[in-house]
């Protein structure tokens, strides 16, 4: 930050002058605009799809005239909670991609990259096929089961004599991915076929069946889990500049490691349950907010959120209007908006960083 | 003799140990043959199964089954896995990256991707082209993912083409997913087919696929011997008077063929080719003029088996055989990166 001149920050002075805040005047300004364009992208999201409808009259549904027309059911029933999920999801998920990014040191780590996200999708599968009768308030909890072992299987296995590694880690990520993989589809065709179908619709990361509960499920956990990241980003911040500097500056290295891979986990794992496996989302999210703003972590870590939201957002959006009436689930246009993506990253991967 | 020169010590060693293991090899690859096609939703003895073999009889039964459900089946097991370990070993020793297989560097999602797209386009299954296609999107695959490591930080090294080949992959699938959305109707028949199975095709596709992969197969024998010395780096290869770049062209297209082959037969088997030329290197070091025929020879028992245990875990239902091979294949993939990745 030593390069930045005195004018990128507004100072806010209040209550006489006892609280002053200096705000970098680039990632406010960042962080406004992302919120209206998420706000923009809600309002389209609301209007567009099989049943359109004019800004006008989503805003009267909204105000709550017409209750009982189709448009409100339309509105409320479908659009709004899926919106709402999507951006909930989308947030969760560029959170664990940061989280995991900044533990790993790793810019091209992201949840279903390295088996995490399939992690909780092999959890899920088993439950809908072989326990179907359970509740689904289980769900987040077998995909944070799921995804916790994968994690910590990972993270023991790329670890040995020399100390962690990077390489190893995404590397054995990779294969990790394939034989979970295996062991779905496995047991998709074992099941019985209308539950293998379900399972398969979800395993493609499709927001078509989202609902308000689900809304309410995410929301509640994401104000357990945000604020934990952020508490955990100032010892981010010390991490980025290496493990013996992060101890140096009196961070227990080893327990943020863990608290944050935790937190990681938990984050991609209830994002899966809902919605299935969503790739690519929380690859691109740190790097977007990155370019985007030079901020601190804890900044860093809000715009990220928001980009996020805002990507899978737009993801749905698209998924649903490109081809009317057929559905493209958002974990497929991620994919496709993501791969160019993760190559011009390894393009521009530092060699002595990430490799 | 330069190969001669150059090859390991201890290759006396390997020279003996590779003729005597040779008959012992194809005994057991005969043995599973005829179990894969004894093995299924109706068990056929052994000895019918042999006697079906030589002596056919149309009026019986059995010996029909044999002939025409379950012989076009061990064929094309014995030719695909033949075929992707030998496309795996190649790899490896030319990119000289212990992790390089078909599936890995993304050439076969390139050669599902072609397929899928000209039969849902065009709504047309099958027959002589279907080689030419998987092959064309095999060969655009790995140009690309091999520009795309290249151009990363460092070069190609086995990261970068990994990680490539993986981004690849991941592309390709959500389009055929997309693909298979926009148009169900044409794309339900391809369903398990996109697994890797060795189910659906047919007796007419095999006299398609034949002679990419004995072409292929044979390239591969000519093209062992340098390859061995390729694997000791480019500089000792152009030392010793081999052209690099002309043997590296020779090997991309036998891989593309057997790839495109083995796709065109089986669909994307994940793993094959990186399993069986690591179990060959335990017993043959890294000469490939042993390498090579052996994977041949053991990935055609391997798959054989493979395929035997796909029908017999959930009988009389049965697991696509990619699902089976991928279960075996991905702990080997981990076990290497954790051994050979710093």
């Amino acid at each position: 930050m030593a390069k930045t001149s005195p004018t990128a920050y507004w100072t806010v002075r209040l209550a006489n002058e006892r609280l002053a805040l200096r705000l970098p005047r680039q990632p406010v300004l960042a962080s406004v605009g992302l919120l209206l364009a998420l706000l923009a992208l809600l309002a389209l999201s609301l209007m567009l799809g099989s049943y359109s409808m004019s800004p006008a009259e989503v805003w009267q549904v909204l105000k709550g005239l017409h209750a009982e027309s189709d448009r409100a059911i339309v509105v409320w029933e479908f659009r709004f909670p899926r919106t709402l999920v999507a951006a909930l999801v989308g947030a969760m998920l560029a959170m664990s991609g940061a989280a995991l990014q900044n533990v790993t040191r790793n810019g091209l780590a992201d949840p279903a990259l390295v088996g995490i996200s399939q992690g909780a999708g092999l959890a899920v599968v088993t439950l809908t096929i072989v326990w179907p009768q359970l509740p689904g308030a289980w769900y987040p909890w077998a995909a944070f089961c799921g995804s916790l072992i994968v994690a910590a299987l990972i993270q023991g296995l790329s670890w040995n004599r020399q100390g962690g590694s990077s390489i190893r880690f995404i590397l054995m990520g990779i294969g990790m991915a394939a034989f979970i993989t295996a062991i779905t589809s496995a047991l998709l065709t074992y099941g019985d076929v209308q539950r293998a179908l379900s399972a398969l619709a979800w395993l493609s990361g499709s927001l078509h069946t989202a609902g308000w509960p689900d809304v309410q499920m995410l929301a509640v956990w994401l104000v357990v889990l945000m604020p934990l990241a952020l508490g955990l980003s100032r010892a981010m911040a010390a991490l980025q500049m290496g493990e013996d500097t992060a101890v140096g500056l009196g961070v227990s290295a080893r327990r943020v490691r863990y608290a944050l891979i935790s937190v990681a986990v938990a984050l991609a794992a209830i994002a899966t349950a809902v919605v299935g496996p969503l790739g690519f989302v929380g690859l691109i999210a740190p790097h977007a907010a990155r370019r985007l703003a030079r901020s601190g972590v804890g900044l860093h870590l809000l715009l990220t959120a928001t980009l996020g939201a805002f990507l899978v957002m737009l993801a749905d959006l698209l998924g649903r209007v490109l081809f009317a009436p057929i559905q493209i689930p958002a974990g497929l246009v991620t994919a496709i908006i993501g791969v160019p993506f993760f190559v011009v990253l390894l393009h521009r991967a530092q060699a002595k960083t990430t490799f | 003799m330069t190969a001669a020169a150059v090859a390991p010590t201890g290759s006396r060693q390997h020279l003996w140990l590779g003729l005597s293991a040779l008959p012992l090899c194809v005994l057991a690859v005969t043995v599973l043959f005829g179990w894969h096609v004894a093995v299924g939703a109706r068990s056929v003895p052994l000895g019918t199964v042999f006697q079906a073999l030589l002596h056919f009889d149309p009026s019986q039964f059995d010996h029909i089954i044999v002939r025409q459900l379950r012989l076009p089946r061990a064929v094309i097991a014995v030719l695909v896995g033949a075929s992707l370990a030998v496309a795996g070993a190649l790899l490896q020793g030319v990119t000289r990256n212990p992790l390089a297989e078909p599936h890995i560097l993304g050439l076969m999602a390139g050669a599902s991707f072609a397929v899928v797209m000209v039969i849902g386009v065009f709504n047309w299954l099958g027959g002589f082209w279907l080689p030419w296609v998987a092959a064309a999107g095999a060969l655009m695959a790995a140009l690309v993912v091999w520009l795309i490591a290249q151009w990363a930080p460092g070069g190609a090294t086995p990261l970068t083409l990994t990680l490539a080949g993986a981004a690849m992959t991941a592309f390709l699938t959500a389009l055929i997913s997309v693909a298979h959305l926009l148009n169900q109707d044409s794309f339900e028949q391809l369903r398990v087919w996109l697994v890797g199975s060795l189910a659906g095709s047919g007796r007419e596709l095999v006299w398609v696929a034949l002679p990419w992969l004995g072409f292929a197969l044979a390239l591969a024998m000519l093209l062992a011997n340098k390859v061995t010395i390729l694997a000791m780096g480019d500089e000792v290869a152009l030392g010793l008077g081999v052209r690099t770049g002309w043997l590296k062209i020779q090997a991309l297209v036998c891989v593309v063929a057997l790839t495109a082959g083995s796709v065109a037969l089986a669909g994307p088997l994940a793993f094959v080719g990186l399993v069986i030329p690591h179990a060959v290197r335990l017993f043959f070091g890294s000469d490939y003029r042993w390498i090579v025929p052996y994977s041949a020879l053991i990935g055609a028992g391997y798959l054989l088996g493979v395929d035997i245990i796909a029908r017999l875990i959930l009988r009389p239902q049965e697991i696509a055989t990619g699902i089976v091979t991928a279960l075996v294949g991905a702990p080997l993939f981990i076990h290497l990166v954790r051994q050979r990745a710093r």
